[in-house]
């Protein structure tokens, strides 16, 4: 029995709890959060218990940590699991500053214990699907990748003020997702951003839409779209282009129905948004988490590649800042 | 009824003249080609003659030229053809140098002929529907514009290095869009090239055979661009545009909507294969609306300003891939 301790009960937490909840041999001991009542809350429902902070590492009980806490507090908790030696399940980013991503990793590599950073959407069944027949050679070799990825709204004001800006908040998914999928490391990021859907995130120092262009070192080309306000609802769609052929992933529907009426013929709007795009990347994530730890497996998303991403990242901000394309190392 | 007289009895000028003879608007007179022969066999089936530039310009039967000859003969037969009082129909490019498209334009428009130059997307049903439709505020306020432009297989290699190369062979039709789409005109644009289909492109080419661009408006509105010369599966041609109150969206066409379902997979036809099956309803569309403004006198639909100008931006993405560096347009 694995035995984990969950930092936070909010949204992503509540997500992760019950999928531990629905897992064999895997127990949800502790649940942790600055909000008491959220944390009993989640507990009472599958059975742990509150706890503060140094009872949930001190426990030799305990296995594995899960951080879907705030992000400013991600690198720090992953800091505390890795000197109490837990294997660390930790939300992405690890945090928003390159500088503390590194201090951790270094304390993680010091412990040796795994860690697991929650890039769900590698773990989606259709771009996995997508990957491994890249991988299998269905299409040769990668040419390009075109990544489309685009929120259904805009998050409240109060939430982007602290979020990082779009590209280490949002588009470090499509970040993740470009390297996976080009299977080579991108060599130079070019930017451009605009506040387009609100003005007034200019103020914040902030876009919310974003095209951005990605190279490999062999010339492998990707591009990554971003908007914070699709209308239609959470676009999330994966082309990719290779010498033999083209492999597509498009977006999900809560039904398949169609209506054709004397106006036109329509179908259901993609899923609404993450929670329900990716359930199942969450509860797959999750599992690939636990049998890697059981199989004493290297982890399919360390935390290396999160500080990859937020590479990228940066790269693309600096690219934003500077107007011109930005080599990365 | 107007009276044309065609000029190259190549691929292309064929399915003009095809498309000219199916019209109640419009009568072939005659075909130019430096081949006659070629020109005489295009002419005669379709009641035309053969006949040489001279005698076309010469003729006042004679009220309109179609311009499908050779790129580099281009400019030189508007401009003759303008001072001849005829209007044009020129495939695109006008040219690949800046200096004769702007020789050529002075000269059109000192002649006071309309001039129609030949970007046939615009005319392709879908993509006129999706315009219009955002041209009717269907998803509010523009923000984001990506086309992709896949050619099913790469051309002759020697044909390569004189193409003027990718950007203002190939990317070219995709500024047409990205301006007619946009809406306003890009005021910078950033090109990476790549060598990724074939490395004969480069050595024999001279060229590059992949790209992917960013273009930018002066209000932020963002447009991407892929292009490659080899797509297996077909001739791909999409656009996608993002608004503030939806996308719209037109896919590529297929022969058939035939699906089949088998135990492996479930199956449909791939796309058209080339240009010419594509875009056929899009070429007949097109010398039509050439004909309309040549009988209503109105200024066409995409003129020579417009052929410039995708050669400003194909001049922008060729020096913005060689330095690296984003490259601002002056308007």
């Amino acid at each position: 029995m694995l035995e984990i301790a969950q930092f936070g009960a909010g949204r992503i937490g509540q997500i992760h709890a019950s999928n531990i909840a629905a897992m064999k041999d895997v127990r949800l001991r502790y649940v942790v959060d600055v909000n008491a009542e959220a944390a009993a809350k989640l507990a009472a429902r599958y059975g742990a218990k509150v706890a503060a902070e140094r009872e949930a590492f001190a426990d030799r009980a305990v296995g594995a940590v899960l951080i879907a806490s705030s992000t400013d507090t991600h690198a720090r908790l992953a800091i505390d699991a890795a000197r109490a030696g837990k294997a660390i399940f930790c939300e992405k980013p690890i945090d928003l500053s390159l500088e503390k991503v590194d201090a951790c990793l270094r304390e993680v590599k010091k412990a040796r214990v795994p860690m697991f950073v929650g890039f769900n959407r590698r773990f989606d069944p259709s771009f996995r699907a997508l990957k491994s027949r890249i991988d299998k050679g269905a299409i040769g070799a990668v040419e390009q990748v075109v990544i489309t990825s685009r929120d259904p709204g805009l998050p409240p004001l109060e939430y982007l003020k602290v979020s990082g800006g779009q590209f280490r908040d949002m588009t470090i998914h499509d970040f993740d997702m470009a390297r996976w999928l080009l299977g080579e490391e991108p060599v130079e990021v070019y930017a451009i951003g605009e506040a387009l859907v609100d003005p007034k995130l200019k103020a914040l120092g902030d876009i919310d839409s974003a095209m951005i262009l990605l190279r490999t070192k062999s010339d492998k080309l990707c591009h990554i779209n971003n908007s914070r306000r699709a209308s239609y609802g959470y676009d999330q769609r994966i082309e990719v282009l290779g010498a033999k052929g083209m492999l597509r992933a498009g977006n999900k529907t809560p039904t398949t129905v169609e209506r054709a009426d004397a106006a036109a013929v329509a179908s259901d709007k993609p899923l609404h948004f993450f929670l329900e795009r990716y359930a199942d990347a969450y509860r797959a994530e999750l599992d690939a988490f636990v049998s890697a730890l059981r199989r004493k497996q290297k982890m399919p998303v360390g935390a290396e590649d999160g500080r990859q991403a937020l590479v990228l990242a940066e790269a693309a901000l600096k690219s934003l800042q500077t107007g011109g394309p930005v080599r990365v190392r | 009824m107007i009276h044309f007289a065609l000029f190259g009895a190549g691929r292309i000028g064929r399915m003009h003249a095809e498309n000219l003879a199916r019209r109640s608007d419009a009568k072939l007179l005659y075909v130019v080609d430096t081949k006659p022969a070629a020109a005489k066999a295009l002419a005669v089936p379709l009641g035309a003659r053969q006949a040489d530039a001279a005698t076309v310009f010469s003729d006042p039967q004679v009220q309109a030229v179609l311009i499908a000859s050779s790129t580099g003969s281009h400019a030189e037969l508007s401009i003759a053809a303008a001072r001849a009082g005829k209007a044009i129909f020129c495939e695109k490019p006008v040219d690949l140098t800046m200096a004769k498209t702007e020789l050529c334009i002075r000269e059109v428009e000192r002649a006071g002929v309309p001039m129609f130059v030949g970007f046939n997307r615009r005319f392709d049903p879908s993509f006129r529907a999706l315009k219009a439709r955002l041209d009717a505020g269907e998803i509010g306020r523009l923000e984001q514009v990506l086309i992709t432009n896949r050619d099913p297989g790469l051309p002759d290699l020697r044909f390569l290095r004189t193409s003027g190369g990718l950007y203002l062979d190939f990317t070219i039709h995709d500024f047409d869009m990205a301006r007619w789409l946009l809406g306003e005109e890009p005021v910078e644009v950033f090109a990476w090239g790549a060598v990724l289909v074939d490395k004969r492109v480069k050595t024999v080419g001279k060229d590059i055979d992949s790209a992917m661009l960013l273009l930018r408006t002066a209000t932020g509105k963002m447009c991407h661009i892929n292009n490659t010369r080899r797509a297996v599966y077909g001739y791909d041609q999409r656009i996608e545009v993002l608004g503030e109150k939806g996308m719209l969206r037109a896919e590529n066409l297929a022969p058939t909507t035939v699906e089949q379902f088998g135990a492996a997979a479930a199956c449909a036809d791939n796309p058209w294969p080339n240009f010419q099956t594509r875009y056929a309803a899009a070429y007949a569309a097109e010398v039509g609306s050439f004909i309309q403004s040549v009988e209503r006198r109105e200024p066409a639909e995409v003129g020579p300003r417009d052929g410039r100008q995708v050669l400003v931006l194909a001049e922008a993405a060729r020096e913005s891939s060689r330095s690296g560096k984003p490259v601002k347009i002056k308007n």
